[in-house]
């Protein structure tokens, strides 16, 4: 039996009214926006860790806005997958806050608005709100890429801003096709109906246009081309929250859609061949790559298509083996984005940086080693959960994404350790290549520490992640949760 | 705490140690006196190996799965070597030698490290922890590969992804076994391997052998393993070479031969050609042994020139492990233990040259025996070891190979092998002529003998050589135990050889004759020929020709002039190019990857793929 509770409103709630106030407060005190924003999201943050609390204790949580039951009102579901996402959100805003000449008033609205947006996306029980908060997400990040305020930051964020309109029209297609197939946008009541009523080829274009407006932001292939330019023009801070967390909101949304509405092989399918295809472009491009901040966009892309494949592996392995690798790249990618950050130009000019900053280039080591999947680091029991979910359903679009993402493990270590050969470069004296100030290297050595601890407590962890994929993975207890409530 | 436990609580506590005090110039001794007491650990753990195995308090619990380590005799075998190969390399780097290096803390720190990864990977409990040891020694070696810089990176970076392509075959391997069987356990695996399909076991057998392959540079994959070793500072080299060369035959053994078992190979058939998997693995095993032995005849440096020995040396041991009988197993373990003992003099003795004169280029040596003659002596029983000639140790294994190959009825393969040998002989000639004969170079008038820090442990490598080569019954003594733990046919044998129904060996006698004769004709030489005229060194000889003192003329430069005509093109052969092929496809297929993302087009291909997704689902009937 599902609890109710009306305080899962306070996660969007909160940042939304927060980003309502801080341009009226922002106009008068400009130096106290920053802090405004802060105390708003550790105040975002502190109710989503009680209802993360409640959630864990007590199991998932529904809640019907205003009192009007689904699938006619509105609804809110949290379960541990979107609590856990929830809070990543919420400390990735917080350690990413803008600093210095960013920190005014307008990226701290933005950033208060993709806080409300992506709770919202990760909570909404049903396809219109979704699209709402994704709009609202999708709002906010463009304009936070174009924060830097520099020409190529403009440029950037207008394609951005393009192609990602497209995208949210087709979404909207999607979402209109699935309305006059069913006759319900909720997800619980589509998990129900749409099993018979979305089947063919209107069910796999209806997910189609769906996906192309999620994979914008979940950095899918084909709609992934303003990857390398946005996050090459855009404030570091900003590049490795669109990138370490945002897009997991929208892969998570799309996980959803996977197991409750389009539970067939097609679905399933396209979900695969967008993930092979993710792979094989990002870490093919980002071996060609020039700065490290190219680099980590396209190997960004690749992360994320083996998301995409662990999550087209339909069962709870599959979405076990998601969330491992989902969270550990929200990890290690934003680190990343902080030392490319200080570290920007080609690979080749920062020959000897090892002297110059040896904590960041051991951090990148670790990073590296992580992401790579090299034992004892939790990135290579992701990879292994994901290699235990793909063979444990065998197909031959399996066989073909374990090869790719074998295959594309060799050319990542090959990049990125081209790059630390070239820190630890003989006969360098050093100077050359930028230090790090304490402030500008904190966010990475963090997610560093983050990552060793999860290394130490990774038979835990990966107990509590399988448990949350059990419960993501069943749609009919999600159903039940949210209609079978009260009767 | 078993002895295993004992093993790793060393390990631990010496990378602990060189981590705090590693500048410390007695840094080197207190490593080696640790690896001496690991040597003393593993030895005095033999009896109880030889009768079970060893439990390992070390273990975690993961997702479900129980990992642990855990030492049988074959563990115990290599963890033998590795705590005496560190032994010997920190011996050699304790004194002069290491104060002259750069990064002496470095050094000792990747040489625990690596020690440690090796004894975890021999002594894995399961397919699980054999993966986590696979990878630490394989970035360990990177490590050590790549610390000097300069131009070992490149040579690093080209073994790191041949490594690691390796171990994403080996991964795909234990985890498509596990999707099987549902265990990561050794004996399960082996218990259902009997009866998987034809098609499963070729693609696991495949996936192993390549993956291990790598490590051992098998054919074709063996471009990356010369010049990364070679670019290693010496004593590291010499560990490398060694031991982690070895480490693909170790596992090769384990999951190859122990667990799958030669009789399942056996019956893998190849269509068409009439050869097993087994066979298949063997003629790999001599490609490997013959063609790079004749690339290391044309190299022109003393490292490359051993380190390409090293992979043609492995498919010795490879093809007789792969015989299956308890001469040929026997033979296989035995000559890898004789390989570690005489390549590593034969490196050390290298470093020792370099260490005086600078260089390794055979074209800029020569004449050195004046000069530095124990190391000429070591470097001779290394080389006689390596051509596998008596006195030294490096005979009996071969000759047991050899005979397992003629006892199986394998005259082709054995033909290889003796090619292979032939050629082991014309370069190992060419390398100390080169560097030791002929005329000395005036600018190393001057070179003195390496010190006895470097000298001492050289030459006991040396006599370990010569020792085991005269009574190799105390060598076949520690193989005796892998080989049981393999559950290979045990083979019999006495302090001098092996007796068996179809030909013995006794190398108490073998020995003591060659020795007679030696000191006869040392008498002849010395004593009653005509009076001896001595040359100075500086002194040109060249049969007849008239030269001045200022023009050079030494052989030494082009040694095998004709032969190199012959084999040249297998330097430059269709597997260098195979490896350009994918290095130059992954660069354009990236480009092209890194062209899409330039071009701002993706709201047009949304566009018509809504159309076409559209028009799809109104045609299909909406």
């Amino acid at each position: 039996m599902s609890q109710s509770l009306p305080a899962i409103i306070y996660p969007v709630a909160i940042p939304l009214m927060g980003a309502f106030l801080l341009p009226i407060g922002a106009r008068r005190m400009a130096e106290l926006a920053g802090l405004f924003g802060r105390i708003v999201v550790l105040l975002s943050f502190s109710t989503s860790l009680a209802l993360a609390v409640s959630i864990w204790t007590a199991g998932p949580a529904v809640s019907a806005m205003g009192g009007f039951a689904a699938p006619l009102g509105i609804v809110f579901y949290a379960d541990r997958l979107a609590m856990l996402f929830l809070l990543a959100l919420n400390v990735a805003v917080f350690l990413f806050w803008p600093r210095g000449q960013g920190a005014k008033g307008g990226p701290c609205t933005l950033m208060l608005a993709l806080l409300a947006g992506g709770s919202g996306l990760i909570l909404s029980g049903d396809l219109f709100n979704i699209f709402v908060f994704y709009e609202i997400t999708a709002v906010a990040s463009y304009g936070l890429a174009a924060s830097g305020r520099t020409h190529a930051g403009f440029a950037a964020a207008l394609r951005f801003l393009i192609l990602g309109s497209v995208g949210s029209s087709l979404m909207l297609i999607g979402i209109a096709l699935i309305y006059a197939r069913t006759g319900t946008l909720n997800l619980a009541d589509l998990s129900r109906i749409a099993p018979h009523a979305l089947t063919g080829p209107v069910g796999l274009a209806a997910f189609i246009l769906l996906l192309a407006g999620l994979g914008v932001k979940a950095e899918l292939v084909p709609l992934n081309t303003w990857v390398p330019e946005v996050y090459g023009a855009a404030p570091a801070r900003v590049s490795a929250l669109l990138a370490g967390v945002v897009s997991k909101l929208a892969m998570v949304v799309a996980l959803r859609f996977v197991v409750q509405v389009f539970p067939g092989d097609g679905a399933h399918t396209v979900l695969l061949v967008a993930g092979i295809l993710g792979v094989l472009a990002g870490e093919l491009a980002a071996w060609r790559a020039g700065s490290l901040m190219e680099t980590f966009s396209y190997s960004s892309i690749a992360q994320l298509g083996m998301v995409a494949l662990a999550f087209s592996i339909s069962g709870a392995a599959g979405i076990a083996a998601g969330i491992a690798l989902a969270l550990h790249h929200a990890v290690v990618k934003p680190a990343f984005f902080m030392l490319a950050a200080r570290w920007r130009g080609p690979v080749g000019g920062l020959a000897g940086a090892v002297k110059d900053s040896p904590l960041a280039v051991w951090l990148f080591v670790i990073l590296s080693l992580s992401i790579i999947g090299i034992p004892p680091f939790p990135g290579f029991w992701a990879k292994f959960l994901f290699l235990k979910a793909a063979f444990a359903a065998p197909s031959a679009g399996v066989w073909i994404a374990v090869f790719v993402m074998l295959a594309g493990t060799v050319v990542e270590a090959a990049y990125l350790f081209r790059a630390v050969l070239v820190f630890f470069a003989d006969g360098e004296r050093g100077g050359s290549t930028p230090r790090f100030a304490f402030a500008q290297l904190a966010p990475a050595l963090g997610l560093g520490a983050v990552l060793l601890a999860a290394m130490v407590f990774i038979a835990p962890l990966g107990a509590s992640i399988s448990g949350m994929a059990d419960e993501a993975s069943n749609a009919a207890a999600m159903a039940a949760r949210v209609l079978d409530r009260g009767e | 705490m078993s002895e295993l436990d004992f093993l790793f609580a060393f390990a631990a506590v010496l990378i602990a140690g060189v981590m705090c005090c590693g500048r410390d110039g007695r840094a080197g001794w207190a490593a080696m006196a640790v690896y001496g007491a690991m040597l003393v650990a593993v030895m005095a753990a033999a009896g109880k190996v030889a009768g079970g195995s060893i439990p390992s308090a070390l273990g975690f619990s993961v997702l479900g799965h129980k990992i642990g380590w855990r030492m049988d005799g074959l563990g115990w075998f290599f963890s033998m070597l590795t705590a005496g190969a560190a032994f010997f390399a920190s011996w050699y780097a304790a004194g002069e030698w290491g104060r002259a290096q750069p990064g002496m803390k470095t050094q000792h720190l990747l040489l625990a490290l690596n020690v440690a990864a090796m004894l975890l990977l021999v002594n894995a409990g399961d397919l699980l922890s054999l993966f986590i040891g696979w990878e630490l020694v394989s970035w360990a070696a990177f490590a050590m590969m790549a610390q000097k810089g300069g131009p070992a990176q490149p040579a690093a970076m080209r073994y790191m992804i041949y490594a690691l392509a390796g171990a994403m075959a080996v991964l795909a391997g234990i985890m498509i076994v596990h999707a099987v069987t549902g265990s990561f356990a050794y004996k399960d695996f082996a218990a259902a391997f009997g009866a998987m399909s034809s098609g499963m076991k070729w693609l696991l057998a495949g996936l192993f052998a390549a993956g291990f392959g790598v490590k051992m540079a098998l054919m074709p994959f063996h471009l990356w393993q010369a010049a990364a070793y070679s670019e290693t500072p010496g004593a590291s080299s010499a560990f490398l070479n060694a031991v982690s060369a070895r480490m693909g035959l170790f596992a090769l053994i384990l999951v190859l031969v122990k667990v799958m078992g030669l009789s399942a190979l056996a019956g893998l058939h190849v269509p068409l050609i009439g050869l097993s998997a087994k066979g298949l693995l063997m003629w790999i095993a001599a490609f490997t042994m013959v063609i790079p032995t004749f690339i290391a005849l044309m190299q022109t440096d003393a490292r490359m020139l051993l380190t390409w020995h090293g992979i043609g040396q492995g498919g010795y041991m490879l093809l007789g492990v792969l015989v299956g009988t308890g001469l040929g197993t026997a033979g296989g373990l035995l000559h890898v233990f004789n390989y570690a003992t005489y390549q590593m003099a034969l490196f050390l003795a290298v470093t020792a040259v370099i260490h005086r004169t600078g260089t390794s280029d055979l074209d800029r040596l020569g004449g050195l025996i004046t000069r530095m003659p124990w190391t000429y002596v070591t470097l001779l029983m290394g080389i006689i070891g390596l051509a596998g000639l008596p006195p030294m140790n490096g005979f009996v294994s071969k000759w047991m190979i050899y005979r397992s190959l003629l006892d199986s009825g394998s005259a082709f393969l054995l033909i290889f092998a003796f090619v292979g040998t032939l050629g082991t002989i014309l370069s190992v000639y060419k390398l100390i002529h080169n560097i030791f004969l002929g005329r000395l170079r005036p600018q190393h008038e001057g070179v003195r003998e390496a010190p006895w820090s470097m000298v001492a442990p050289m030459l006991a490598l040396g006599g370990i050589g010569f020792v085991t080569g005269w009574f190799p019954g105390l060598a076949l003594n520690l193989t005796d135990i892998a080989q049981a733990a393999m559950g290979a046919p045990e083979l019999p044998h006495g302090l001098g050889g092996v007796a068996t129904a179809r030909g013995s060996l006794n190398m108490i006698w073998v020995v003591s004759i060659l020795l007679v004769a030696i000191g006869f004709g040392a008498i002849v030489f010395y004593f009653l020929g005509n009076r001896r005229y001595e040359v100075n060194q500086l002194n040109n000889y060249a049969g007849g020709h008239f030269l001045s003192p200022q023009v050079p003329y030494q052989f030494s430069h082009e040694f095998y002039p004709g032969l190199a005509r012959v084999i040249g093109p297998w330097y430059r052969g269709s597997i260098v190019r195979a490896e350009q092929g994918i290095g130059t496809l992954l660069d354009v297929s990236g480009d092209l990857w890194r062209g899409i993302y330039h071009l701002a087009w993706t709201p047009l291909y949304l566009l018509a793929a809504t159309v076409i997704a559209l028009g799809w689902a109104i045609m299909g009937g909406m």
